[in-house]
């Protein structure tokens, strides 16, 4: 029988392996806080290093009343951006890249309720992008640069850079305080890998709590935002009506609450239960599921396999109107 | 014995970690102020160089309220500051609360430096070590003290180093036509609050002369105002309903007054007054408000690097570099022990 105070002594031991092997493998920028000035000057170096490939995919966007900044992120010039900065679909619009390039460019689609836009370049390329990373590649805490054009395109100023780490993410938003201004908006956001983990969105009152689009909601929804979709709060408005609010969690989307009297509360939805598919589509998204729903007109069916508790079922159902 | 320990120490391990693994999901929706960029925790980060920083910088008051910050730039207690944002400074007060009379030095006016000196009979102050060297290096972490000299503000330097023109005065009008059939010119519209706001100047007034010069154009009136500073006068000659009448115009700032209509000043809160007409200046992102002004940056190795001249929005602070202002200062500064 082992006397008591072995069991702590092997405790503090295997902790502390456990603990040095941490914090050997960890990179400043992965620690909890930068604990000195040996850390800040890692994450200083790393921001140094990823910059000049960064910033050679950040373009301006000029636009009819303003200016913005947008990502391109693939040889043939598709560009990431902002729903409020290209305003609609189909509409010609000038970027203009770090180096002085400028070239013309279409809108094509996204959402007023994340803020995702895209744009196409028109002329040929290849032009110079950056990766857009796997899925769920950021989360709270994670350490971020933004690049973009805050007032506009200045070319004796030069590129500004701000620096910060992600303060929220839930759903459609992310929060970070990294700072942000008008003409900024549209632009991207990196990780400490330099892949793209977000758009620029909206300032906040607060200077250090800025909102962004991540870029979870550009990869659920990529091909009807290139197919020049755009969902406006209006399409929202006119177009069919399920009657749920929910949350993405890492089980599904789980329903919070149902709304009495639509059409979900008469289909039987309940608290809790787990949407997976909507007519055989995967669902995981919250924006997605309403891209799909307000695609639909009031009065058309639809299938929803939910899991509820520990089983699966299907359910068909008549969608409503929000107007009702 | 030896699986025995191993199985009693795994589950104590587990126990023993599993409240700090809940305390971390509850946070995974927002991540606590003080890892933030200017949390406690990441200032903590820049060590001792943060202690020398607040110890190195004053805060100036005007009837007991801060309007701007100072650098102390030699053990005698000279300090420098925002000429501009400091006006009527009587007051010093430190980090460890102690309070000192002010006397002025001198002003450099072209660069928007004055130099003070805290009175005190036998006390010998900390000062700021310069950084002379590579400002060329772009993007690098910066800091400096915040107001009350208890916490420091963290960011980054960007875009280039450069110069930053004269802003010319302004009235806040917008002109209107202009021909020889009017004989002046036309004011189509008065920027509410701005300098020809207040002499009293109103739209559709005809400005027939400026400080005596008759004027046709338009073009003619903006090169005589433009060619004077904010808080000039003019003295315009206007016709109003068939009466000739003379009014005096104190010139406003071009930023302060136009930027008013401009969204991403109305986001920003207050910003510098002066903050054009540098020979050089390097651009950070600290939030610091205007009452920021005047004190030391400094760069992660704890060495000034400049002094904050001013804040342009919310996003954007100019500092001026120590290569310019070194020189003006040469004659105060104290050279390192």
């Amino acid at each position: 029988m082992p006397l008591p105070f072995q069991h702590i002594l092997l405790t503090f031991f295997l902790s502390g392996v456990i603990g040095f092997s941490e914090v050997v493998d960890q990179q400043a920028w992965e620690k909890k806080v930068p604990k000195n000035r040996d850390d800040l000057a890692a994450i200083q170096a790393r921001l140094q290093e990823l910059i000049p490939m960064a910033q050679k995919a950040l373009v301006s966007i000029e636009a009819n009343d303003g200016a913005g900044s947008g990502v391109i992120v693939s040889p043939d010039g598709l560009i990431l951006s902002a729903a409020h900065v290209i305003g609609q679909t189909g509409v010609d619009m000038e970027v203009r890249l770090l180096d002085g390039r400028r070239a013309k460019a279409v809108t094509l689609g996204g959402s007023e309720i994340s803020d995702a836009g895209m744009l196409q370049i028109k002329e040929a390329g290849p032009w110079p992008y950056v990766e857009l990373p796997k899925h769920h590649a950021s989360k709270v805490g994670d350490w971020c640069f933004g690049l973009g054009h805050p007032g506009g395109f200045d070319l004796e100023r030069g590129m500004v850079v701000r620096i910060g780490r992600i303060i929220e993410k839930q759903d459609e938003t992310m929060q970070t305080d990294s700072r942000l201004l008008g003409g900024d908006s549209g632009g991207p956001l990196f990780n400490f890998e330099g892949k793209v983990i977000a758009i620029h969105s909206r300032i906040s009152k607060e200077s250090d709590q800025n909102f962004h689009v991540p870029i979870e909601s550009f990869q659920e929804n990529w091909d009807f935002f290139q197919n020049q979709d755009l969902l406006t709060y209006e399409n929202i408005e006119r177009g069919g009506f399920l009657g749920i609010a929910c949350e993405e969690t890492e089980h599904g989307l789980v329903i919070q609450s149902v709304i009495p009297g639509t059409a979900a509360e008469k289909a039987g939805f309940q608290e809790n239960d787990i949407i997976l598919k909507v007519d055989d589509v995967v669902i995981k998204n919250r924006e997605k599921l309403t891209i799909f729903i307000s695609g639909k007109d009031p009065d058309d069916e639809i299938k929803i396999e939910y899991q509820r508790q520990m089983s699966v079922a299907t359910l068909k159902l008549k969608l409503g109107s929000r107007l009702e | 014995m030896h699986l025995n320990s191993l199985y009693t120490a795994t589950l104590f391990f587990l126990i023993w970690c599993t409240p700090s693994f809940c305390e971390d999901k509850n946070q995974t929706n927002s991540l606590a102020p003080a890892f933030r960029l200017n949390g406690t925790k990441t200032q903590d980060a820049f060590g001792t160089g943060k202690l020398k920083a607040l110890h190195s910088t004053v805060r100036l008051l005007r009837n007991n309220k801060l309007i701007a910050l100072g650098t102390l730039i030699s053990s005698e207690g000279y300090i420098v500051t925002k000429a501009s944002s400091c006006v009527g400074a009587r007051e010093a007060t430190m980090q460890n609360g102690k309070s000192y009379s002010l006397k002025i030095r001198k002003r450099f006016e072209e660069i928007d430096l004055a130099l003070y000196q805290l009175i005190s009979e036998k006390e010998k102050f900390d000062f700021v070590e310069w950084d002379d060297g590579n400002l060329t290096s772009p993007i690098s972490w910066v800091f400096s003290p915040y107001l009350g000299l208890q916490e420091i503000r963290i960011g980054i330097r960007s875009g280039n180093l450069r110069t930053v023109g004269r802003e010319g005065g302004v009235m806040g009008v917008l002109l209107g036509r202009d021909g020889k059939k009017n004989g002046g010119v036309e004011i189509n519209e008065v920027v509410p609050q701005a300098a020809a706001d207040r002499a009293g100047l109103l739209a559709q007034d005809l400005i027939l002369s400026v400080d005596g010069k008759r004027v046709l154009k338009k073009d003619q009136v903006i090169e005589i105002v433009s060619s004077k500073d904010p808080g000039d006068m003019v003295i315009l000659e206007i016709l109003r309903k068939n009466k000739k009448k003379q009014l005096k115009v104190t010139l406003g700032h071009n930023s302060v007054t136009f930027e008013l209509f401009n969204r991403n000043l109305q986001m920003s809160g207050p910003v510098s007054k002066r903050k054009d007409n540098f020979p050089l200046i390097l651009q950070h992102d600290l939030p610091l408000p205007k009452e920021g002004m005047g004190g030391p940056l400094f760069n992660l190795e704890g060495k000034c690097i400049g002094i904050n001249i001013a804040r342009v929005d919310r996003v954007t602070t100019f500092a001026l570099p120590v290569s310019t202002i070194k020189p003006y200062l040469k004659d105060w500064l104290s050279s390192p022990d």
